[in-house]
């Protein structure tokens, strides 16, 4: 019952969460370049006026939002190989996994902001012999991204925490390498706290600092 | 190619099944305790009392910012050694999923309280009313209609966050499927299934969820516009 704690072991054993956060850094960075770049122009399709645009475009966002990331991370991993014959590894598995899941999720935040433009700012933009590409490139996109940055800087948040995921298919990361220094030191207590406590001291700065953000764009909207 | 073969798959059907149950009923008992949790919280971050607010804001946001699975793991391995517990996975996965969609359904409850005019409070005093009387009775009714599509979309949330608890050995849909795809040596079968039967389930939760909304949408108490 009485436990005494030692975080001795898990600074002793530093490198090696250290290679794991920088595995956590690196397919955070990947994925969420990927999901919210992607997004976008899911998010365009979505709002296409064409219905053979549309439609795939619906139908990927549905697909990826409907389903646990988890189920997609391990379908990639064990069934897409056998589907495509590519060899999947545990990082391509978990970067496919989430950074679709992320790019659905964004499109209906994209989507979202292109909608909440008036109309009369598409019209305005014709009037003055401006394109659709242009017009969206131009006029549209830009107020529309600084609407939903706050949804943004979310999504990034959820893509952060997501990346322990690919912890399950044995990619090096801060929860798999904490589980591995928990195995053999016999210390899980002070090894997943050490987790625990390094994800919150990242993330609850970059939280705080989106309620700022959202205060700042309702104060200059 | 690969052969399509789902015969392997469909014989062991009720594997799939049980871990099905397994899944709702694990959502369901976190929705249980995780609702009540989540208001209880929301109300002492509301309080005026500095140190129980200061408590409050400090266990919803260490449980948002933490990655659920982290959470999970530390239920599940460190806390039968702070505390003299048998932990089965059962136990590790409510546990978790409860106090992590709490900390989620907290903010719902706590942006629907705010949202209710200040009049009402003033009014519900005038007649009399105590606090937790003008909060039961003229504050929470109002609230909880505003907060329902929140709390579906925190609902299927948490519906797809308990596929974490397969990787702790409890017998969920995900572990099910991990199972059967190794008995059968059909991955690709078994791993589609899967992905098609939650889709289903949360597609029509979403559906549902849509239509709820514009319900209240109609009724003027919608976060539609």
């Amino acid at each position: 019952m009485q436990h005494t704690w030692d975080f001795a072991s898990i600074i002793q054993n530093w490198p090696v969460l250290w290679v794991g956060l920088q595995g956590t850094v690196f397919i955070f960075l990947v994925t969420v370049t990927l999901g919210l770049s992607g997004g976008l122009v899911v998010g365009i399709l979505r709002y296409a006026r064409s219905a053979a645009l549309r439609w795939p475009a619906t139908t990927f966002v549905e697909v990826f939002r409907n389903t646990p990331v988890l189920v997609q991370i391990i379908w990639f991993y064990y069934a897409f190989p056998i589907l495509t014959g590519i060899e999947v590894d545990p990082f391509l598995a978990a970067v496919l996994g989430i950074s679709l899941n992320t790019m659905a999720f964004s499109a209906e935040i994209y989507r979202a902001g292109i909608q909440s433009i008036e109309r009369g700012q598409w019209e305005a933009g014709k009037a003055i012999g401006m394109t659709y590409g242009q017009t969206m490139r131009r006029i549209i996109l830009p107020v529309a991204i600084k609407r939903v940055l706050p949804a943004l800087t979310n999504r990034g948040i959820e893509v952060f925490k997501m990346s322990t995921l690919a912890s399950v298919v044995a990619y090096v990361e801060t929860l798999n390498q904490a589980k591995l220094i928990a195995d053999l030191n016999f210390n899980p207590i002070e090894a997943y706290t050490a987790v625990a406590l390094l994800f919150f001291v990242v993330l609850y700065p970059v939280v705080q600092s989106t309620y700022v953000l959202e205060r700042m764009l309702r104060k200059s909207d | 190619m690969h052969e399509w073969n789902f015969l392997a798959v469909l014989n062991d059907a009720d594997l799939l099944l049980l871990g099905l149950v397994n899944t709702l009923k694990v959502t369901a008992l976190a929705l249980l305790f995780g609702v009540p949790l989540g208001l209880a919280l929301a109300l002492s971050r509301l309080s005026t009392f500095r140190p129980l607010s200061a408590v409050a804001a400090f266990i919803i946001e260490f449980f948002r910012t933490t990655p659920p699975l982290v959470q999970l793991f530390w239920f599940f391995f460190a806390l039968p050694i702070l505390i003299d517990v048998r932990m089965t996975p059962f136990i590790a996965a409510i546990v978790t999923f409860s106090i992590q969609s709490s900390a989620f359904f907290a903010e719902v409850f706590r942006g629907g309280i705010l949202s209710i005019d200040k009049g009402q409070w003033e009014g519900a005093k005038a007649i009399g009313m105590s606090f937790s009387q003008s909060l039961r009775r003229i504050i929470l009714p109002q609230a909880v209609k505003r907060m329902i599509p929140a709390f579906m979309e925190r609902s299927i949330e948490l519906l797809k966050t308990t596929t974490l608890v397969s990787t702790v050995a409890y017998t969920d849909l995900m572990f099910q499927a991990n199972d059967l795809a190794q008995k059968t040596f059909r991955p690709l079968e078994v791993y589609t299934i899967v992905a098609l039967i939650y889709f289903v389930m949360i597609f029509a939760f979403s559906q549902a969820s849509i239509a709820v909304e514009h319900r209240l949408a109609k009724s003027g108490e919608g976060t539609l516009r």
